[in-house]
């Protein structure tokens, strides 16, 4: 802007103290990641170079893998779950049904509430002898169904993937929603004309008008996906004997259990690693649909 | 022009309906035996209160310390909030209204931040917070939830300044007015709108955080909400019906905020999520 020339001083200024808030503490300490997790450290002694020795000792627990395993039902839970039935309640709610507004307040009020409260609310609700859903089911005199929901590995993963469903499937709602009411009403009644309708129409012209917002929705999830830390932390915990652990909890307990910082630091580098790796395919995926 | 055949509507009100009602029946069953006696829960737990037990809720809030956590999590949110607008404002004022070299790379550098995951950062933070002995104090949360919201905000608030009309600034000129001044008597103001979404953003963020903070601090007098009533839960197995009565009172707020300001919290979240 000319008008406003000369003032190098101030613009620096200004940008200074966001700047080195924003760098020191979200930039440098990714880069401080990649330094620890080579290193051997405990917090209180010296740190020691440790080379890749944090890494091929991660790669070789099972207890890692588990976890691996475990986000990867996570992401089949977005991908499977959140998504089409985000995408179904869109579909729904753009047919300018009477009382839609109000199935979208109540769809997306679990992801304002915190995951915290989510966790403990489901908490209550897998409590096995208190809890609502064995009651329910015993009030439907279907008793012999009721199980120990979180504390048995048969079905933890089960129990907190619904409840995952549940906290986040609002928002790929409200996103897909905002997508479908961008499209334009000709296009509409082009397809109306042409004889195209229901769900013929939804299959061949509104899902295709639709796809950069589905591949964004699909990319959220997965990074998502990745992230996944507190509803599991709270539920189970990671038990019973790691059978719902993620990655994110193998790094937090890894790190701040065990004080094995340097060990840590290196898993979190992993986590990064896959959720690239795995966006990266695929963005690569969906760019050669578009071809 | 109707579109919806008899048979499509019977069939999107009943699994919209049942939709709804998986999302409220949770919440519902637990205010309403929070009002109950321990063992009138534990006998029906889908019965009405015969009395409704107040003084449960006045336990909640003595034994799970819930003034304590309220009152930290308003500091720490509200502090946080404040640094972060002003500060972000103040960037997204000059990346959006002035031309100087490195601004595109500057503003890159901003935008990078939305994809960067908390968990990679956590270890680092918390050394660098022991280091300088911030551990355990307000601070050791306002820094990082300031420095990880800064990107949205920036985003937000440069994509509505640049958009403002070029000869706003004119008048301040021909004033004399310099640049901090225009800033904060003419751009700032203007940008209400997008400073109402930022606020209201970086107020449910930081409200809702539990990462850091379980990690951060420690002690129980400066324990957050989401990490007090985790804790207190974790703690007061005993009582089902004083566990949900905590709930219901840090659920009371959330909900009052939501239904005031849907329209923003639904289009800056789903804003926020999708540029991330």
């Amino acid at each position: 802007m000319q008008t406003l020339k000369g003032s190098r001083l101030a613009i620096f200024l200004g940008l200074l103290p966001a700047l080195v808030i924003y760098i020191g503490i979200a930039i440098v300490p990714i880069g401080l990641s990649l330094y620890y997790s080579l290193m051997n450290w405990n917090g209180i002694g010296s740190m020691t170079f440790a080379g890749l020795n944090n890494y091929t000792r991660i790669l070789s627990d099972d207890t890692f893998w588990l976890s691996v395993k475990n986000n990867i039902v996570i992401m089949a839970t977005g991908l499977l779950g959140q998504i089409p039935l985000g995408l179904l309640l869109a579909l729904l709610l753009n047919r300018g049904l009477k009382g839609s507004g109000i199935f979208r307040t109540i769809g997306f009020m679990p992801v304002v509430i915190s995951s915290v409260m989510v966790s403990l609310i489901w908490g209550m609700i897998y409590n096995t002898e208190y809890g609502m859903l064995n009651n329910l089911l015993g009030l439907f005199g279907l008793g012999d169904w009721s199980q120990n929901w979180l504390g048995d590995s048969k079905w933890s993963m089960w129990s907190i993937s619904v409840a995952y469903i549940w906290q986040n499937c609002g928002l790929y709602m409200v996103i897909f929603l905002a997508a479908l009411q961008n499209i334009p009403q000709e296009v509409n009644e082009a397809a109306e004309l042409d004889g195209a309708t229901g769900l013929k129409r939804i299959l061949s012209i509104t899902i295709p008008m639709i796809r950069g917002t589905i591949m964004v929705a699909v990319v959220l999830s997965i990074s998502n996906s990745f992230r996944v830390f507190d509803l599991i932390q709270i539920l189970t915990g990671g038990g019973p004997a790691h059978q719902t652990e993620v990655m994110t909890i193998y790094m937090y307990n890894n790190a701040f259990i065990n004080m094995r910082y340097g060990y840590g630091s290196a898993v979190s580098i992993l986590i990064l690693l896959f959720s690239l790796i795995v966006i990266t395919i695929i963005n690569r995926i969906g760019r050669e649909k578009d071809a | 022009m109707n579109r919806n055949s008899k048979p499509f509507q019977l069939f999107a009100y009943t699994f919209l309906t049942l939709f709804a009602m998986i999302n409220i029946v949770p919440l519902f069953w637990m205010v309403v035996n929070s009002f109950k006696t321990e063992q009138e829960y534990s006998s029906g737990p889908f019965s009405f209160p015969k009395v409704l037990q107040f003084e449960n809720y006045a336990k909640a809030w003595e034994i799970a310390n819930m003034n304590v956590y309220f009152f930290n999590s308003l500091i720490i949110t509200f502090f946080s909030l404040a640094v972060t607008v002003l500060l972000g404002a103040l960037a997204a004022y000059f990346l959006a209204r002035f031309k100087f070299r490195l601004q595109k790379a500057t503003y890159s550098l901003f935008v990078v931040g939305m994809l960067i995951p908390i968990h990679a950062t956590l270890i680092p933070i918390f050394l660098i917070m022991q280091k300088i002995h911030l551990l355990d104090t307000y601070w050791s949360l306002i820094l990082p939830y300031t420095a990880f919201h800064l990107s949205l905000t920036v985003l937000i608030l440069e994509g509505f300044m640049r958009v403002l009309p070029k000869d706003l600034e004119e008048s301040g000129v021909m004033d004399g007015a310099g640049v901090y001044r225009i800033f904060w008597s003419i751009i700032f103001p203007i940008a209400r709108p997008a400073l109402a979404t930022v606020i209201i953003l970086n107020f449910i963020y930081n409200w809702n955080e539990y990462l850091f903070a379980l990690v951060l601090i420690t002690s129980t007098e400066l324990k957050t909400l989401p990490l007090g009533l985790a804790n207190f839960v974790g703690v007061e197995t005993a009582s089902l019906t004083l566990q949900m009565a905590a709930l219901t009172i840090a659920l009371i707020p959330i909900l009052i905020f939501y239904l005031l300001l849907q329209k923003q919290l639904v289009n800056g979240m789903t804003a926020g999520a999708v540029k991330g």
